[in-house]
């Protein structure tokens, strides 16, 4: 008896399983409006961005160049290939993707890991860069494209990709290779872009980032932006002190050092930058100044050399000159 | 104001960019500059040697890996020492985004259909 049930359950069992499951799957809620930001368009599709084609796994070098065209520069897949393909993975690794934007004078963003941000951004009209893993945890296959579009109707997400010049997927297509790819995304910005969902944090480690490469002109709009968007961020205003700092800039570098300091006093960092900028505008005394008000003895080592360093250049600059500072130096500190 | 432990190093790892480049711009100041890195302690030593290493090591393996020599330095250096590690610790095994052939193709429509039909459930935890 027990052997009969046995048998007519093992013969239901797989109907009805299918029967809850396809029920399952009727109830599944749809992903793109859940994730659009208040007042979004509904359907975005941003047409202009380039496409190339991919050659044999060269999608990274397609897909960057596609981002990077569409925000004005000239690159191009055989430009890149050189840059961010590596022959023996047969595809491009997410952090040399990163540093690449830096050569064509753009900062690359990594958006945070959810689908309202790359929808945010595709709304303001920036095609998002996403890793997609189309195969297993254990056999995992990976797969750059580029997001230019959604539909909130049809609940589908619009792609470069690969050989495909349009390839629009179920957005939860598009979220299950998205979330088994480790949810990268990334965009690139003009020098001055912030991204919608920008996080100061995230946004001036990009920037910093950024600096490394860039000219100090473009530097100095990357902290610009952020200084006007988060005005109480210190490492905003130092930013585009040391952008200033490079341009010759001296009197606009310890002004900007100056803000810095005087959102946190406790940044030996910043003061010393302050000091060193002082230095090169011709003011030692205000420099020395500054360069004291640091407690080294908390400081790590090369903090620490650099100050005393600093202190060094302006005892000897106030030895060289009897001269007290320019008015210059106080009117730039601001009184600090 | 109390700042987080972000900001503090963020701050202080801007203050050393701006000094390295401040001390490349002055002529006083660059010999300044090669004086302190000789004579920085252990520790310094160490991250200097570390970067260093991390350096030759990306290098190798790049090369090791078909990427044209000439290429290879200009690459590594686009890159930061934060990048530079990760290359250095993983350059192996990291995601390489490249190509999907059928057979990919295939498993990632049973992927989906699973996913559909709630047998399994990626989302979940998300």
């Amino acid at each position: 008896m027990e052997k009969r049930a046995a048998v007519i359950a093992a013969r239901f069992a797989f109907p009805i399983a299918v029967a809850v499951l396809l029920s399952a799957c009727v109830t599944r809620a749809p992903f793109i409006p859940a994730n659009i930001v208040a007042g979004a368009r509904p359907h975005v599709e941003l047409d202009a961005t380039p496409f190339f084609a991919q050659s044999r796994y060269q999608c990274g070098p397609a897909a960057l160049a596609s981002v990077l065209a569409a925000s004005g520069t000239d690159a191009t897949p055989e430009a890149l290939v050189p840059v961010v393909y590596i022959p023996a993975r047969h595809g491009s690794l997410q952090v040399e993707m990163q540093a690449a934007p830096r050569r064509f004078g753009r900062l690359s963003y990594l958006l945070p890991r959810n689908l309202d941000s790359i929808l945010a951004e595709l709304n303001a009209g920036r095609p998002v860069l996403v890793l997609h893993n189309y195969g297993l945890p254990i056999w995992p296959r990976w797969h750059y494209a580029v997001a230019i579009g959604y539909d909130a109707a049809k609940d589908t997400i619009v792609m470069r990709s690969g050989q495909k010049k349009r390839r629009e997927w179920r957005a939860r297509t598009f979220m299950v290779a998205w979330h088994n790819g480790g949810r990268w995304a990334m965009v690139v910005l003009r020098p001055g872009e912030t991204p919608v969902s920008a996080d100061p944090k995230l946004y001036l480690h990009a920037a910093a980032d950024f600096e490394r490469a860039a000219r100090p002109e473009d530097s100095a709009q990357a902290f610009g932006a952020a200084i006007e968007r988060w005005p109480a961020e210190p490492v905003a205003w130092i930013g585009r002190g040391t952008a200033e700092y490079r341009l010759g800039n001296f009197a606009a570098a310890v002004r900007d050092y100056a803000t810095a300091v005087r959102i946190d006093g406790t940044q030996a960092g910043a003061r010393n930058n302050l000091a060193q900028a002082l230095l090169d505008l011709g003011c030692p005394r205000s420099a020395r100044e500054q360069a004291d008000r640091i407690d080294v003895g908390t400081l790590e080592t090369s903090l620490r050399d650099a100050v005393t360093d600093t202190r060094q250049h302006a005892q000897a600059a106030i030895t060289a000159s009897a001269a007290d500072d320019p008015v210059v130096c106080a009117s730039s500190l601001g009184g600090l | 104001m109390k700042l987080s432990f972000w900001r503090k190093s963020s701050i202080a790892i801007l203050s050393v960019a701006v000094l390295n480049l401040g001390m490349a711009s002055a002529a006083s100041a660059a010999i300044v500059a090669t004086d302190t890195l000789v004579t920085t302690d252990r520790e310094a030593d160490l991250s200097v040697v570390r970067s260093q290493i991390e350096r030759a090591d990306v290098r190798a393996q790049m090369e090791k890996m078909g990427v044209d020599a000439t290429a290879v330095d200009h690459r590594i250096a686009s890159l930061n020492d934060r990048e530079l590690h990760r290359l250095a610790v993983d350059m192996q095994n990291a995601p390489a985004g490249g190509d999907v052939i059928w057979l990919v193709g295939a498993v990632f429509v049973v992927l989906i259909i699973l996913e559909l039909t709630g047998v399994i459930d990626i989302f979940k935890k998300a």
